[in-house]
């Protein structure tokens, strides 16, 4: 017998979803315990290790990566901390089962929380991309914050899918312990944050959700990233169903059924074999996302600029005796010209250099060479040009020509002499290329340290670049061992320079 | 047993198990409970601990799933969206939100219902207006049961379930929940509730219906409940056969309890009357009153099904 009056309009039912949802956001941002870690914490840890810690104005490169891997931080969090804990919370407390008696509609527990994890989640990426423009001085297109937004609200879904499992499995009290047991060492081990130190570790990076979200960001804001986009995807498609359906299945035994009623009777088998066969097809996915997102071991989070650095535990070993207390470097000539190329060679006027360097001593697939060709900028007589291709095979490639100002015929690096530029404040040169954006990277004594980084793009026409040298981040311009010039994005290059000058 | 719905058949069950079997691991919680409820009455289901009036309730919300017999909610699968819009339901143990308002709380579960009341409605009609606007978890527990109380209301459902409604109320806040119900079943809502307060069942329900061990051990209007507890018991020393006694026809039963005879009787003084004439050396004399909460007692820990009250039999207890 069914009553008129239990008729329900559409326009009721959708406003009860959306009312559920803005109850759900009402009490999420009433939530200290919530609001706090994930949207202070991820805007604070980048704030200290993307903006103060790694350079400021100008290493543009840098600082947009920080960016894509901080905002991947903080998309891991409301869908963890949003499913995970309050589920735990409310399964304990009767809330869940209170809610299964009313009529609410089906799923609406599911979309309130999701989109909850979304606005928290574009709250926090819009906040540190605030903190870029504003404290960083980063240089982030609008296509860029938008691809950013994009991939780190769509990135939380994964996250909500891990949390919901862990809160139909755990208590409410340890599910803030266990949440973050998975939240923190997940986002340090897929690589996400800083370099992994261990090269087991490095390999197993792509089993991490967070690995691949982190790879779709960066590749989000043009910087290189490994795996395709494909891969990534289908490794997050994958865990989001996998542990969907485990979830559902785990609070269905327990009698919470948040999709709607509980089939019976022949409905059962065959929803039992569907869910089988989704998880199948997520594991799956899993299995083809995590081989293709494979990354061998990023050596260093330099950019190497010897030609062909060698043994790699000589250089950790003599860059440990070399710190920033080693001696300044020898005077720089009184010549501003570093090279000009016009006498078809790819000499400078004094050092070691050009030369063409890629990362096969880093374990990387990447190519590059280089030569000198006719029409320079301004029609002078020569120009370097350097081409090749950044292989995937590494993270952190970084490929090009590098000059070392006080550079010895030895490829170990630890060998190079260093020059004090402290006298010059501007590097300019003429860049011309295919349309891509390159990097100079200037390095100090160490090879493990982030060098100074400047981006710039390389157009079709002759174009002056110049570097600020006094607003570069990380540059001690006493101690300069290598200027190079080169690409991280992963594909086929070809650039040329002419006429640098450092004065 | 001993309830006997077949009357309610061609009536309109609002909610109705039939047979209903439900085991946990190895205890069985449900014992082949048959229950109904009608339009337009309180009924109030008592029993004790573990009696199985939980699992009953939760039967006929959905919330679990009978291993035998049947559960309806409106002649529908209680999990039917459509049947939950037409009742409220009030939990014994919900931790609620505590950062979210009641006026909020209230507000969330109208929507879900296709004519609720307004928020502001139900603050009104129980008072509320003071803590309407404040913390969930800064309210007291009374407070806290109240808000409680007006979300179940706030769909305007035809059948309300409420457990335990009145724990925790002090005595203004349970007039105001008693005078509400009073209002509500007077408006056509049929409210099923589970109580530890007898009085509470005494004085709201049309109807009592007794749980013990999974099943239905006693069920009648309150009336036939009060006339069960308007038996006494005539304790006394006595010299007479127990035959003499039970064939008198006021007594209803007579137990030997350490060397005296207890008579249960609802006419005690024409028991004494006949007793004082049958045997002049009748001695240590004393007539007690069964309270509401010592027939409750009885009639639970009774063992024979017949411990129902008078007219129980009958099988039809409107």
């Amino acid at each position: 017998m069914s009553n008129a009056s239990a008729q329900m309009s559409r326009s009721r039912v959708f406003a009860a979803y959306l009312g559920d949802i803005r109850y759900e956001l009402t009490k999420m941002a009433r939530t200290p315990a919530f609001a706090i870690p994930t949207i202070i914490f991820p805007a604070m840890f980048y704030l200290l290790f993307g903006i103060l810690a790694g350079g400021g104005r100008g290493n543009a490169p840098f600082a947009l990566q920080a960016l894509a891997r901080w905002s991947v931080f903080g998309a891991m969090a409301p869908g963890l901390f949003g499913f995970g804990v309050s589920l735990a919370f409310e399964r304990e407390q009767g809330l869940l089962i209170l809610k299964q008696a009313l009529p609410m509609p089906p799923g609406s527990y599911l979309i309130g929380r999701m989109f909850n994890a979304m606005v928290f989640v574009c709250i926090s990426t819009l906040l540190l991309l605030t903190i870029a423009v504003t404290m960083g001085h980063v240089p982030v297109t609008l296509g860029q914050a938008a691809r950013i937004l994009f991939v780190d609200a769509l990135g939380v879904l994964p996250f909500c899918a891990i949390g919901l499992f862990v809160g139909s499995l755990i208590s409410g009290q340890a599910a803030p312990a266990i949440i973050n047991l998975i939240y923190l060492p997940m986002a340090f081990l897929s690589g996400l944050l800083f370099p992994l130190p261990i090269r087991i570790l490095q390999q197993i990076a792509p089993v991490w959700p967070s690995h691949h979200l982190g790879q779709l960001s960066l590749a989000a804001v043009g910087a290189p990233a490994v795996g395709t986009t494909a891969n990534h995807v289908a490794a997050l498609v994958g865990v989001t169903v996998l542990f969907f359906v485990l979830a559902m299945r785990r609070l269905s035994s327990r009698g919470i059924n948040l999709l709607g009623p509980a089939p019976t009777g022949a409905v059962f088998p065959l929803r039992r074999a569907l869910n089988m066969a989704m998880m199948g097809i997520a594991i799956g996915l899993i299995i083809i996302g995590v081989v293709g997102g494979t990354a061998p071991p990023a050596a260093a989070s330099t950019a190497a600029t010897s030609k062909d650095a060698t043994d790699k535990e000589d250089d950790s070993a003599a860059t440990d005796a070399e710190s920033s207390a080693a001696p300044v470097g020898v005077a720089a000539p009184d010549t501003t010209l570093i090279a000009d190329f016009d006498n078809g060679s790819d000499q400078a006027s004094y050092g070691m250099g050009w030369n063409a360097f890629d990362d096969k001593s880093r374990g990387g697939n990447s190519t590059t060479s280089q030569r000198v060709v006719a029409e320079g900028a301004g029609h002078s007589k020569g120009a370097l040009e350097v081409s090749g291709d950044v292989g995937t095979a590494i993270q952190y490639a970084f490929v090009g020509t590098s000059f070392l100002p006080n550079g010895k015929p030895t490829p170990d690096f630890s060998q190079q002499g260093l020059m004090n530029y402290s006298s010059r404040h501007t590097l300019r040169f003429f860049a011309r290329g295919d349309g891509q954006n390159y990097t100079v990277a200037i390095s100090g004594p160490e090879l493990d340290v982030i060098p100074a980084m400047y981006g710039f793009n390389a157009g079709a026409d002759w174009q002056e670049v110049i570097v600020p040298l006094a607003e570069l981040g990380n540059l001690d311009l006493e101690r300069v061992k290598a200027i190079s010039v080169g690409t991280m994005a992963p594909g086929p290059f070809r650039f040329q320079i002419d006429d640098v000058r450092i004065e | 047993m001993l309830y006997v719905m077949e009357d309610d058949m061609s009536q309109q069950s609002l909610a109705r198990l039939a047979g209903a079997h439900k085991r946990f691991g190895a205890v069985k919680a449900l014992d082949g409970l048959d229950l109904a409820v009608n339009r337009g009455e309180m009924l109030a289901l008592l029993g004790p601990n573990g009696a199985g009036k939980s699992t009953a309730i939760a039967l006929l919300l959905g919330l679990q799933r009978a291993d035998s017999g049947s559960a309806l909610l409106f002649g529908e699968d209680p999990q039917s969206i459509d049947a939950r819009r037409r009742i409220g339901v009030m939990m014994q143990e919900v931790n609620l939100s505590p950062v979210m308002h009641p006026r909020e709380m209230v507000a969330q579960v109208a929507s879900y219902y296709p004519t609720p009341y307004a928020a502001a409605e139900v603050i009104k009609r129980l008072s509320l207006e003071s803590i309407a606007n404040r913390p969930y978890g800064k309210l007291s527990g009374g407070q806290k049961r109240q808000v409680q109380f007006g979300m179940a209301i706030a769909g305007r459902p035809e059948l309300l379930f409420l457990d335990e409604p009145s724990v925790g109320l002090d005595v203004h806040a349970r007039e105001v929940l008693w005078r509400v119900l009073r209002d509500l079943v007077h408006e056509g809502c049929s409210i099923v509730l589970t109580t530890h307060y007898i009085e509470e069942a005494e004085a709201l329900a049309d109807r009592v219906a007794v749980v013990k061990h999974g099943r239905l051990v006693a069920g009648g209007s309150v009336d036939e409940i009060r006339a069960y507890v308007s038996r006494k018991n005539i304790l006394c020393r006595t010299t007479l056969a127990r035959e003499i006694i039970t064939g008198w026809p006021e007594v209803q039963e007579l137990r030997e309890e350490s060397g005296a005879m207890n008579i249960t009787t609802h006419d005690a003084e024409a028991v004494l009357r006949l007793l004082l004439a049958a045997d002049a050396k009748v001695s240590d004399i004393e007539v007690r009153r069964a309270g509401l909460a010592e027939a409750f007692a009885e009639i639970t820990s009774a063992n024979q099904a017949d411990a129902s009250p008078g007219g129980a039999h009958s099988g039809k207890l409107q």
